[in-house]
């Protein structure tokens, strides 16, 4: 039996606006998508903002009705059985708030381990252990206004771990954090997988997917657009090669004429402090260098190489749809 | 005419920005129920006491209303602006301070004058007090003042605001000093001296005395005197309260607090 | 029996948040007695000190429904400005028993007011309270708390799908003092007006403290006190479940 089940599981909402005569507009978050997340695996929901990965995970962790399709933690139905499924499940999310800030940690893991029913008996010994594991041993006394916001994260895993769910759910854990505490937590994650723990993880970065999965779901506009190993994802573009270029400033049209150059299969931009980097995707052995820079005409370029793709550009071709 | 524009325009928009006051789901609790349940209140405790008339309690407790948004107005004008760490952005503007303050005082004037009357009219109907038509011109004025006085006591309140963080608090217990001192419910005469003599220092007490006697059928000529008081009192602590807020805006530029949310 | 463990560790817990809190906590003491004040000046010019001590029991009152009142129905606003509505939703725990402690420990709180009250009338009113049955006065005002904390629970739970709740919530302060005749007798009101005070369990609350202090029989209101708090939390827990229902369908639990 899978762990995690969704059935064209779909979600929408409404928004209303104006007082007097109210428009409603409906907003397709999730469009029925299906996915499956086998027991002891860690999987990962990879997508860009606004794709759905959110609205999935609040839907299978029992805080969203779907509007239509199914979903099954462990085989209880995420709208009928509730309750089981909270029993079952660990939902860990982002951000810094969720936490009684006035208390400290241990305060606020000894009130959810009482909503969760842990038995005192129970608590004395898990508490201690899970501080230990987040790393927030020694600090649980002071009152968690106090802590950064990688201690507040940890704090929120802590707590989606305190009635030793079998299925854990963690929604873009490590945004906003920085490089040393991000990877701290992942080597967290890490373990929760090696305990036998199903995890489900949603995130924007791609090497974090690639270091964590077992298996990734790409979530793009509320569909699943590719589903498969870390590997598997990337032989989708093993066949092209990727070429980088700074540039000082992009003149109007340039992109365009970018991308409507014979043999580029995809385009993306991003925008440093003073430079935009293009990332050019071709089939190998295409040598286009020169004919892109022909694109760009006169504007300054810095750095240009071709490499291997990576997880990313399998991402990026994937979102983009190319 | 700059400062005009700061006057106008910037009053309105940080009045709305700020608290959003004019949704009706605070006006109405707030502006409507609370001040019409106040009049009804001390009412029937009049009533069970024996002390005054249902005019007195009317009077007093529609025109305390006045002063309610000029305080929790000017107030929440600083605080939320440091809230929302705009204050900063705000005080290095080279804006002129008083005309910069003093518009965001101008709606918060008039929301204290139409609660007011609301107050009246509707507290007036259901216990049935009779005031006079004649006296309405001339209740209008008075109500204007006292919203103009208690902005200038909302004022010291919001130059509090540079320092304390809680300005809902603070305006929280001026208002409750306001009930007890300004003769609201309780004559002045039936407060200890040095209470009274405290009461005659602060915004509302002539306000409310002058309008109980127009009420009462006495002619503006009448109450000149104390319209007059309450407007001389109003204007001190205008000028106090922006003294206050340019000495707490130097000193706390000092200090550096000035960003701490 | 879990379910009374839950109430007992949630009140704590919340017990030990307000108690962080000092600042607010200062003004919901000073703002009854500012109103209590008032009272005590009208209530003084009958030279009756039984009037006197009428009206420094019901004004003492006062706090438990102001910091009730206000705080209750901004409760949930609390919880999702917190962030934290989502994690207790999705906790197994029934969510009636999760606001219960919350608005449990906001009457509870009142007590001090309560107390601050009566010795403001004490001290500077020379209103001397002498109890006449000290036992039942002991049973009448926790079991006011409790019937004043379950009426939140209500409240809290009614006016969930409002953004602003809070300003409904100080402006049912007055309407509640008025009815429940904390400083009037109900007997002054149109006669439509009784049934509203009979529904509301603070009317029988304050009645009960009363005649426990006063003298007479404060048995049949605490009664009357304690089946209308068991009303209202029956009723309150049906409706958890609609909002709860309702709020997971609209997507409504994570907003601000």
């Amino acid at each position: 039996m899978a762990a995690i089940e969704a059935e064209k599981l779909r979600r929408t909402y409404r928004q209303t606006s104006g007082f007097v005569r109210r428009r409603t507009k409906t907003i397709e978050a999730v469009r029925g998508i299906d996915f499956e997340v086998n027991e002891g695996e860690l999987f990962g929901l990879l997508g860009p903002n606004g794709a759905g990965k959110t609205t999935t995970i609040k839907m299978l962790v029992t805080l969203l009705i779907p509007t239509s399709g199914a979903a099954r933690v462990l085989g209880h139905d995420v709208v009928h059985s509730a309750r089981t499924v909270r029993r079952n499940i660990g939902y860990v999310f982002g951000g810094d708030r969720g936490a009684y800030e006035r208390l400290s940690g241990l305060d606020n893991l000894r009130y959810f381990s009482e909503l969760y029913g842990v038995p005192p008996k129970v608590q004395k010994r898990r508490i201690p252990e899970l501080l230990e594991l987040v790393g927030l041993m020694g600090r649980e006394k002071e009152r968690v206004e106090g802590y950064s916001r990688g201690m507040k994260q940890r704090l929120h895993i802590a707590r989606g771990l305190l009635h030793d769910p079998p299925v854990v759910v963690l929604d873009e854990p490590t945004i906003g954090l920085d490089p040393v505490g991000a990877r701290e937590l992942r080597n967290t994650i890490a373990e929760l997988a090696q305990a036998g723990k199903t995890v489900l993880l949603t995130t924007h970065y791609m090497y974090e997917a690639d270091a964590l999965c077992d298996r990734i779901a790409v979530i793009a506009e509320g569909e699943i657009v590719a589903e498969g190993t870390p590997t598997a994802l990337k032989s989708v573009v093993a066949d092209r090669t990727v070429v980088e270029i700074e540039a000082y400033g992009l003149p109007a049209g340039a992109l365009e004429r970018v991308r409507a150059s014979p043999g580029v299969t995809s385009v993306s931009v991003e925008e440093r402090e003073h430079v935009q980097l293009l990332l050019v995707q071709a089939p190998k052995g295409l040598e286009l260098t020169q004919q892109l820079l022909g694109c760009l005409g006169d504007v300054r370029v810095g750095r240009v190489a071709a490499r291997e793709p990576t997880l990313e550009d399998a991402y990026v071709s994937l979102v983009t749809g190319s | 005419m700059t400062s005009l524009r700061i006057f106008f325009v910037g009053g309105l928009t940080s009045y709305r920005a700020l608290f959003n006051w004019l949704t009706p789901w605070i006006l109405i609790p707030s502006f409507l129920i609370a001040p019409l349940f106040q009049i009804l209140l001390f009412a029937y405790i009049g009533r069970t006491t024996h002390l005054e008339s249902d005019r007195f309690y009317v009077i007093g407790n529609a025109l305390q209303y006045a002063a309610v948004p000029c305080l929790f107005a000017m107030g929440n004008t600083i605080g939320g602006e440091r809230f929302q760490h705009t204050l900063p952005l705000v005080l290095t503007t080279p804006a002129g301070r008083l005309p910069l303050f003093i518009g965001r005082s101008v709606p918060v004037i008039a929301n204290g004058f139409v609660v007011s009357g609301f107050a009246l009219v509707t507290g007036s109907a259901l216990l049935g007090v009779h005031v006079p038509i004649s006296a309405v011109a001339p209740l209008v004025l008075v109500a204007a003042v006292t919203a103009f006085s208690c902005t200038g006591l909302g004022l010291c309140n919001a130059a509090l605001g540079l320092r304390v963080r809680e300005t809902a608090v603070t305006s929280n217990i001026l208002f409750g000093f306001l009930l007890v001192f300004c003769g609201v419910n309780v004559p002045l005469s039936s407060l200890p001296a040095w209470m009274s003599t405290i009461a005659e220092g602060l915004p509302l007490t002539h306000g409310i005395a002058a309008a109980r006697q127009l009420a009462g059928g006495a002619g503006l000529g009448k109450v000149a005197g104390l319209v007059g008081a309450e407007l001389l009192i109003g204007c001190i602590y205008v000028v106090g309260g922006y003294a206050l807020l340019r000495l707490m805006e130097i000193e706390s530029r000092r200090r550096g607090t000035l960003e701490i949310a | 029996m879990k379910a009374l463990r839950l109430v007992a560790i949630g009140w704590l817990f919340q017990m030990k948040m307000l108690s962080r809190s000092s600042f607010d906590g200062l003004l919901g003491i000073l703002w009854p007695l500012f109103f209590a004040t008032t009272a005590f000046f009208m209530f003084r010019t009958s030279h009756d000190s039984r009037a006197l001590l009428y009206a420094a029991l019901g004004s003492s009152v006062m706090g438990i429904w102001s910091s009730t009142s206000v705080a209750a129905s901004s409760a949930l606003q609390r919880e999702r400005w917190y962030g934290t509505l989502e994690a207790i939703v999705g906790t197994p725990a029934h969510f009636s028993l999760v606001l219960i402690p919350i608005t449990l420990a906001m009457s509870t709180v009142g007590i001090y007011s309560m107390a601050a009250t009566l010795l403001w009338g004490r001290f500077l009113f020379g209103i001397g309270v002498h109890i006449v049955h000290p036992l039942l006065f002991v049973i009448a005002v926790p079991t006011t708390v409790l019937a004043i904390g379950l009426l939140g629970f209500l409240l809290s739970v009614t006016v969930v799908r409002y953004r602003t709740a809070w300003a409904l919530g100080n402006a049912l302060e007055y309407p509640v003092w008025l009815v429940c005749g904390f400083l009037v007798p109900l007997s002054l009101f149109p006669d439509w007006v009784r049934p509203i005070s009979w529904a509301l369990a603070p009317t029988w609350g304050v009645r009960a403290i009363r005649q426990a202090a006063l003298g007479g029989a404060p048995l049949w209101p605490v009664a009357a006190c304690i089946g209308l708090a068991a009303l209202y939390g029956i009723a309150g827990t049906l409706l958890v479940d609609t909002v709860l229902r309702s709020a997971r369908r609209t997507a409504t639990l994570s907003l601000t």
